[in-house]
């Protein structure tokens, strides 16, 4: 029996649970998570979990380094942002390092999501590290997730992707939507692709029928790490549109 | 605080397995590194379990002392060679000591004794629900 494995499946159960996955590294995933969370939050009452237990990502892009969620009868409380509730593994060891036997990373995945107060919220997003790894089985077993998988349009990037398409797809699980992630980058008006071409892409969502959406580059997100949710420029404007219509408008 | 949540966890993961049976008893394992205060634990339960159907359950706690294992020398140690290292960590964090909640973290704040690594598995590092007695028709039933 597995009380933590349980606990999670039920506090999941009836919300809109999101993950934010990518078989490549580095493409962005930290950023669109937080403010997917973020934008669902304007709408309705979301939690985000960040299940990079490593790196914890989630403490750096909202400012939480060094502070220690508080522990109450309904189990881990959040970092309140207004409507949006952040979890984080770094609110539990602060600044310690995380390193931990591939086993162990499971349950203290299980152990977060298990013990973190989201009674209150309507959709809770999942930041995934890169790769497949445990996080994904720890996900399959509690929840039926809506993949968002992030890559860039570079070429290895593209083909490391194809890997977590093709599982996703052929597990017959919620069909995931790709998000192509510094895509171009708006030069005054004329776009230039530092990434290469979408022609990759473009090949990928044919062959897995799978939706993508393009996002632009912006170097100002990096002025945002510490305060993300201040950030309104066009990452953040794209998100707007992409929330709206996956998951707001009747097709 | 967090004696809560893990009371809250058993009588939720006992309930979903009891279905509409009466439970009587409740044996779980706690290991011994994760300090929680057992009064409190017992006093959750027992007040969680009211507004449940464990209302006539009683809460059976068993202190397990794991036993490590360096994957990278090999070296199998007890609990009270790293006794110093998890001292440590309860000062630097007080009530919020981490392994309270998430024992399966103990890895990362201890190092094998003789090479130093981080790389040590731990048997009965869980809180696991080791037996649960239920009442059915008459007979009284253990599982575990
Ligand atoms: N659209 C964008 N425009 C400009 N910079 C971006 C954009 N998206 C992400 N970045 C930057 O790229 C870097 C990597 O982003 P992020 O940490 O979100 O990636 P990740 O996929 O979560 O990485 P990891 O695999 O390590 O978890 C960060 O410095 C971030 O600020
Ligand atoms: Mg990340
Ligand atoms: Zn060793």
């Amino acid at each position: 029996m597995e009380p933590l494995r349980q606990l999670a499946k039920e506090k999941l159960e009836g919300k809109r649970v999101i993950a934010v996955m990518s078989a490549k590294g580095g493409v962005g995933k930290s950023v669109i998570s937080s403010l997917l969370a973020f934008t669902l939050s304007q709408r309705e009452n979301t939690s985000i979990v960040d299940l990079d237990i490593h790196t914890m990502a989630m403490s750096k892009l909202f400012g939480l380094e060094g502070r220690l969620h508080e522990v109450t009868k309904n189990g881990i409380e959040p970092f309140s942002f207004g409507n949006l509730g952040v979890f984080s593994l770094s609110g539990v060891v602060r600044d310690n390092y995380v390193l931990l036997p591939g086993i162990n990373q499971g349950k203290v995945m299980e152990g977060l999501i298990a013990y973190a107060n989201i009674k209150s919220s309507k959709n809770v997003i999942f930041d995934l590290p890169p790769g497949m790894g445990d996080e994904i089985l720890v996900l399959e077993r509690i929840s039926k997730y809506f993949p968002i998988v992030v890559t860039t349009p570079s070429k290895i990037s593209t083909k490391v992707v194809e890997y977590l398409i093709k599982y996703l797809v052929n597990e017959k699980r919620v069909k995931p939507s790709l998000i192509v992630n510094m895509a171009y980058f708006d030069c005054n008006g004329e776009i230039v692709r530092p990434f290469g071409e979408m022609n990759g892409v473009r090949s990928l969502a044919n062959e897995y029928n799978v939706n993508f959406f393009e996002f632009p580059i912006d170097p100002n997100v990096e002025d945002y790490v510490g305060k993300i949710i201040e950030y309104k420029g066009s990452v953040k404007v794209k998100t707007d549109e992409v929330v709206t219509s996956l998951f707001y408008s009747n097709p | 605080m967090h004696e809560w949540s893990v009371a809250y966890s058993i009588i939720r993961t006992v309930m979903s397995w009891a279905g509409d049976k009466e439970v009587l008893k409740v044996t779980i394992g706690i290991p011994s590194f994760s300090f929680l205060d057992l009064d409190i634990l017992k006093d959750a339960f027992n007040e969680m379990k009211k507004d449940s159907g464990l209302s006539n359950a009683e809460l059976e706690v068993k202190i397990k002392d794991p036993t490590f294992k360096c994957r990278n020398c090999g070296y199998t140690f007890t609990i009270n060679e790293v006794s110093d290292q998890l001292q440590g960590v309860r000062e630097e964090f007080g009530e919020e000591y981490p392994l309270h909640l998430m024992p399966a973290l103990a890895p990362s704040f201890i190092r094998c004794p003789k090479c130093g690594s981080h790389d040590v598995i731990a048997q009965a590092e869980d809180i696991t629900i080791d037996e649960i007695l239920v009442k059915e028709s008459g007979a009284v039933k253990t599982t575990s």
